[in-house]
């Protein structure tokens, strides 16, 4: 298994060179590889080296970088290896190249990304809505999705029946009579 | 042909054949539903018995979904707030992060998801106590691989075991900044620790200031109840760690060390001014006569200054600090740290005289008729005695004085066998610093290790340093030579006895099993009571003492209303932080005996 690893690293990296190893243990390789590469090199892990299988595609809001991460989790039923393929989009103008010719199932991911993140995948024949029914706000599972004030915006509040609700640093407060300066509250729960 | 097709209207009927056969598509006749899947999310069940109301699954919500309510039969106490979620099912996704982040592991999802109801008030249900079947069918619970919490504290650089003995260098080197902040990330800031601190400290808020890197804001929470924290970071016996929530499950956060991180970030006295930039209100023209320079005459110096009391405190030693600058071993709250607090709590303009014996150099009544109140914090001076014979020989000596003589930098000579005798942090203290002389040490103790009621990290540390420890040993004879110095120790060996009411096994020492080991000094820790000579006459009289301890009320006001008294010499945890919660409380007591209750006096 080590061998056939430092092979499929070997040929990837002679083939792509912009391709970057991560070190991982176990039956995973693992490269980043810059975004206009992704098309080429999914063809070339499937077609010239037997990874007939697209298990994922997985997406990550690096909301600080100002980036999304692209995940491409393919299976090799000869090797039994797995690779992840990461590459890293614009945030501010999320498009990515469409790959469900390679593998048919990839158009049920990017629907799901493209509805959850936002993120445009040129080419992709689907119908703009997918699991969210007649949704109007932004993307759900970016992380600047404020969650709790769309809860609080949605969900019907039992103002009466949860009045009896209770914060537990301030329960505990109220037992020992401590006495918390106004400066200090900030850093509360 | 015919009118009739017999064989098209009779072909049918031959499917009553299967009428009365097992059907293929259901396991069991009758129906019975499949069980849900090993891991699925359905609804809520939790052990009510082992959940500690910590919220931390109400926090996570984003859906809003918890509260956190009382509940009847269950009593909040330390560590636990004594609330249960309740959770409200309209709102909830199954998404199980509630049973992630949550610490006891005590919330689960079951595999049950039938619930059918008109009433939408009726979603609201607290899970184990409105559903306790839903144990049986536990099915997405929480482990240590899944969970959201992180349960390894960063570890604490030391100096290894065999160079600590060759000096006083200070053993724990303290976190850097990236460990500190990795540490305090930890805590998910529920608070119960506040409770079981005696002094209630805001530590969910100074912890979190340290994780957003505002090591400023930490250090000014911190000081605005406890005047000692580096000393509190360095030693406290933390009874706050023991109560964390992350430790029901992992190691509790080091929150001793984190405030000892955010401390030393304030290097010296004038940086601690600085950063906590006290408001020093105008003097009242009251003065407070306060007698012993310790933790809790201290802090009742520090916030009486605060509120414009003129303070002045008696101390009989040379240095402030009380026991911590002399029953402390330097190895493990260094000079400096303690001096560097102590110039602070001067700097604010507290007058300590040195060098100043109540009852010998000055008597208690001019104290008791200069000032408008006086505060005692006088401690436990006095080593208790084993009371066997050969304890009056050389070579046997009191292990408080021993660390006192050693603390004041003068020099003991113990020889090269020293017999420690006790189990608290005094005796493993003296133990670790006769090792430090170069003495092989043995420590005897009546009860078994895991009696100790020294820190057990300070017991793991006398192990790593080659201290040997002889448990259910029973100390009965000192041996002297010829020259009237000590050298041997007789003691039986103790078998432990189960206690008919309940209480902690005692040791009862076996007849005829007599050992003898060699001693060149002998070091008796087994406590130390109070001396209260300095209280003569008509005060001997009108301020109560019990059972070695003053008599206070809560707010550490003795009979005598005028004094007030805490530390070691009015309560029975004898450490410095409830030293320091005494004065604490002793501070409200005064001002409000003073100026009043109005907070604009």
């Amino acid at each position: 298994m080590e061998e056939r690893k430092k092979e499929i690293i070997q040929t990837i990296t002679d083939h792509f060179k912009d391709a970057v190893s991560n070190p991982y243990d176990g039956n995973r390789v693992d490269f980043t590889i810059p975004k206009q590469q992704i098309p080429a090199i999914l063809f070339y892990l499937k077609d010239e080296m037997g990874f007939n299988h697209l298990s994922h595609i997985s997406c990550i809001d690096w909301l600080e970088d100002k980036q999304f991460e692209l995940v491409y989790i393919l299976w090799s039923y000869t090797d039994r290896v797995k690779v992840f393929v990461h590459t890293r989009v614009d945030r501010e103008q999320p498009v990515m190249d469409n790959i469900d010719m390679i593998w048919r199932q990839a158009n049920t991911y990017e629907r799901e990304i493209r509805e959850m993140y936002g993120i445009r995948f040129a080419g992709l024949e689907a119908p703009e809505e997918f699991l969210l029914e007649d949704w109007q706000g932004p993307p759900p599972m970016r992380r600047d999705f404020d969650t709790y004030a769309y809860a609080m915006k949605t969900f019907w509040d039992r103002q009466e029946a949860r009045s009896n609700a209770q914060d537990v640093r301030e329960t505990i407060r109220r037992r020992t009579g401590e006495e918390l300066p106004d400066f200090a509250k900030k850093y509360s729960r | 042909m015919s009118f009739i097709d017999l064989k098209g209207t009779l072909k049918p009927l031959t499917a009553l054949k299967q009428f009365g056969r097992k059907p293929h598509t259901l396991k069991e006749v009758p129906f019975v539903p499949l069980e849900a899947a090993d891991r699925y999310r359905g609804f809520h069940y939790n052990d009510i018995e082992k959940c500690i109301g910590c919220g931390n699954c109400a926090t996570i919500c984003q859906n809003q979904a918890i509260d956190m309510v009382p509940v009847e039969g269950i009593e909040g106490h330390k560590g636990d707030s004594g609330l249960r979620p309740r959770i409200d099912h309209g709102r909830c996704c199954w998404c199980g992060l509630c049973v992630d982040v949550c610490p006891t592991s005590s919330l689960s999802l079951t595999k049950d998801y039938l619930y059918v109801s008109d009433d939408p008030d009726s979603f609201l249900w607290m899970p184990g106590v409105d559903n306790p079947d839903g144990k049986e069918r536990k099915a997405f619970t929480g482990t240590p691989e899944t969970s959201l919490n992180d349960f390894q504290r960063v570890p604490m650089p030391e100096l290894e075991g065999m160079e600590r003995v060759k000096s006083f260098a200070e053993v724990v080197l303290g976190y850097n900044e990236e460990q500190a902040r990795a540490e305090a990330s930890r805590c998910i800031s529920c608070g119960l620790c506040t409770e079981a601190c005696p002094d209630h400290m805001h530590i969910p808020e100074y912890i979190n200031a340290i994780a957003r890197g505002n090591d400023a804001d930490a250090v000014r929470i911190i000081y605005d109840n406890n005047p000692l924290p580096e000393m509190c970071g360095k030693v406290c016996t933390r009874r706050c760690e023991e109560v964390c929530a992350i430790a029901h499950r992992g190691e509790p956060i080091a929150i001793r060390w984190l405030k000892r991180y955010a401390t030393e970030t304030a290097r010296n006295a004038d940086i601690i001014r600085e950063i906590v930039n006290p408001e020093i209100k105008e003097p009242n023209g009251y003065k407070v006569g306060i007698i012993g320079a310790g933790p809790s005459g201290l802090t009742v110096a520090y916030y009486l200054a605060l509120r414009g009391f003129d303070c002045t405190i008696y101390e009989a030693n040379p240095k402030a600090g009380g026991m911590t600058m002399y029953g402390i071993p330097k190895y493990r709250f260094p000079e400096e740290s303690l001096d560097k607090q102590i110039e602070y709590i001067q700097k604010i303009g507290v007058k300590i005289h040195f060098n100043t014996k109540v009852g010998k150099d000055i008597p208690f009544k001019e104290i008791y008729e200069k000032y408008d109140a006086v505060f005692i914090g006088v401690g436990f001076p006095k080593p208790w005695t084993l009371g066997v014979e050969g304890e009056d020989l050389e070579g046997s000596i009191q292990a408080v004085n021993f660390l006192y003589e050693i603390n004041n930098g003068k020099q003991v000579d113990v020889g090269d066998k020293v017999i420690v005798i006790g189990g608290g942090n005094v005796a493993i203290d003296a133990a670790r610093v006769s090792r430090r002389l170069g003495a092989e040490v043995t420590i005897l103790y009546r009860r078994r290790v895991q009696d100790m009621p020294a820190d057990w990290e300070e017991i793991e540390g006398a192990e790593q340093e080659g201290v040997h420890i002889i448990p259910q040993a029973i100390p009965v004879k000192f041996h002297g030579d010829e020259k009237g110095h000590v050298k041997a120790v007789e003691y039986l060996k103790a078998e432990m006895v189960p206690d008919e009411k309940g209480g902690r096994p005692r040791p009862v020492p076996i007849e005829g099993s007599n050992t003898i080991i060699e001693a060149t000094a002998v070091l008796g820790a087994i406590g130390q009571q109070g001396d209260y000579s300095f209280l003569e006459g008509v005060f001997a009289e009108r301020i109560k003492i019990e059972r070695g301890r003053f008599v206070v009320n809560e707010k550490q006001q003795t009979s005598d209303p005028k004094v007030f008294a805490g530390g070691d010499a009015a309560n029975r945890t004898a450490d410095a932080i409830s030293a320091i919660a005494d004065g604490y409380r002793a501070v409200k007591g005064i001002e409000e005996m003073l100026v009043g209750t109005g907070k604009d006096v």
